[in-house]
């Protein structure tokens, strides 16, 4: 592959591989690192990777073992939880009731999902939010297509106990 | 909590599955039967629908700006990485293992393995490479099997040790196909004349072998001396493919070169071996030719006292 193509590749896939880092690790900072490595390997992998590979897939899976090696540290993970939901946020303007309903109910799915154990917030992120199947999923999670698939409904669950312990369950914002 | 019927319990994950749209068609006409009639699960399955509807608007949010700030900083990092990334791979060649490495600039690295692997490349970072390697090796083994006589690659000299030994290296570069010359001669038109030992240093650290061909530069009486430490039977080799014969001596190889046209110095025109108006020289001012198309297809003329032309060396 030429450079030229690898920019390309950095132009339709940056922004998708640093939501889903930044989704993940709940930091931005983490996900600064974080996409930069993802790049930074794919550039130095290309040369190994099979010209019909799926270079989508490909990227996500790289960016999906940078985060669990760096989840591994046991301190690291607790600063992430903590850090859920305080970055962002601050500046949303109050809109109009209707809005401001729609977006706590928003916060508090991204806030349940925050909570999510890693594996299950992968393969939630992964499934729900950028459409990837879950061949692929397993594949990078090193688990069954079936079993990433019960990761992302375990995660449903999760999250749908989350908002009810909320009290206000997002369900009722809309109503 | 009150036990929930069996019924319920057993379509709960289809129910999720299909409000949350990862079902198949049979399971969600299960689910939409089962809803229309329960009213607890139709309430359940609304929950999780509106669930997921509100993940779609977490899919459907902007990429945050803090992106591209970070897409900048990636940028600069990959400018700098391939400024040094090596990309290389070892073949199976006719000579044994041999690595080939190229930077963006060009190729920096050829080398024979032997039981070896990757060299240690200060301020460089090796990966592994693709086709545009292999390609480079298709080319190389063409060049062995004589079906090409020149490797025009880019080159990258950043691996050489010096400027001193970037210059024998570019002036090796230009001894043609199927020719020879000797170290004194390389520091001749250098003009270093007493730099032999070090052209030879130089020449042994040439990072680039069979690309910048120092298997043509052999010592003063024809002895083949060194190639890539010991193996000289890799420079016997090289010679042949072009068509330059060695005959064993004590300890070495020498090139035959009663069977080879000679260019004195810089001299516009070509002998045999044994011409009268050739100076008996050590071969420390000569150029061996292993074939009168090989001397003129450098320009070279005929010599107007021996005539090669006329009477050319036996086969």
């Amino acid at each position: 592959m030429t450079d030229d193509r690898f920019d390309g590749l950095v132009t339709a896939h940056h922004g998708e591989i640093y939501r889903y880092l930044r989704r993940v690790t709940g930091r931005v900072s983490d996900a600064d690192d974080l996409s930069q490595e993802t790049f930074l390997r794919a550039f130095r992998a290309l040369g190994s990777l099979p010209p019909e590979a799926n270079v989508r897939a490909w990227l996500f899976a790289i960016a999906t073992n940078l985060c669990r090696n760096h989840f591994r540290s046991e301190t690291r993970r607790r600063r992430a939880y903590a850090a859920v939901g305080a970055e962002d946020r601050g500046g949303r303007d109050p809109g109009p009731e209707a809005e401001t309903l729609f977006h706590e109910a928003r916060d508090r799915v991204e806030a349940a999902v925050a909570l999510l154990p890693l594996k299950q917030r992968m393969a939630f992120t992964l499934r729900k939010l950028h459409d990837l199947d879950y061949a692929a999923i397993g594949r990078m999670l090193q688990c069954s297509a079936e079993s990433a698939r019960a990761h992302v409904f375990q995660a449903f669950r999760k999250i749908r106990q989350t908002l009810n312990h909320l009290k206000t369950p997002c369900t009722e914002a809309r109503r | 909590m009150k036990q929930m019927p069996q019924v319920c319990r057993e379509i709960q994950e289809d129910l999720v599955a299909t409000a949350v749209q990862e079902a198949g068609a049979r399971a969600r006409e299960r689910v939409q039967d089962h809803v229309a009639r329960c009213a607890p699960c139709r309430g359940e399955f609304e929950r999780y629908r509106v669930l997921d509807e509100t993940v779609g608007i977490l899919k459907r949010e902007p990429t945050p700006a803090v992106e591209m700030a970070a897409r900048a900083e990636l940028q600069v990092r990959l400018a700098d990485l391939r400024s040094r990334l090596l990309t290389y791979r070892v073949f199976d060649s006719p000579l044994g293992r041999i690595l080939i490495g190229r930077t963006e600039q060009g190729v920096s690295l050829v080398r024979f393995l032997g039981r070896g692997g990757v060299p240690r490349l200060p301020g460089l970072e090796a990966v592994r490479g693709g086709e545009e390697i292999r390609r480079l090796y298709r080319e190389l083994l063409e060049y062995l099997q004589g079906r090409r006589t020149r490797l025009e690659w880019p080159l990258d000299l950043r691996l050489a040790r010096s400027d001193f030994h970037r210059m024998v290296l570019e002036l090796t570069a230009r001894i043609p196909y199927g020719a020879v010359t000797s170290y004194a001669n390389v520091a001749r038109d250098l003009g270093r004349p007493s730099a032999v030992r070090a052209v030879a240093q130089a020449l042994r650290a040439n990072p680039v072998p069979i690309v910048i061909p120092c298997h043509r530069v052999v010592g003063a009486d024809g002895d083949l001396t060194g190639y890539a430490g010991k193996r000289i039977g890799l420079k016997q080799r090289l010679l042949a493919v072009e068509g330059i014969q060695t005959v064993r001596k004590p300890g070495d190889l020498r090139v035959l070169r009663e069977a080879m046209y000679v260019r004195d110095g810089h001299e516009p025109e070509y002998c045999v071996p044994t011409c009268g108006a050739l100076p008996r020289r050590s071969l420390a001012e000569l150029t061996l030719f292993a074939s009168r198309e090989r001397a003129e297809s450098c320009g070279l003329r005929p010599c107007t006292t021996c005539r090669p032309d006329l009477h050319p060396l036996p086969r």
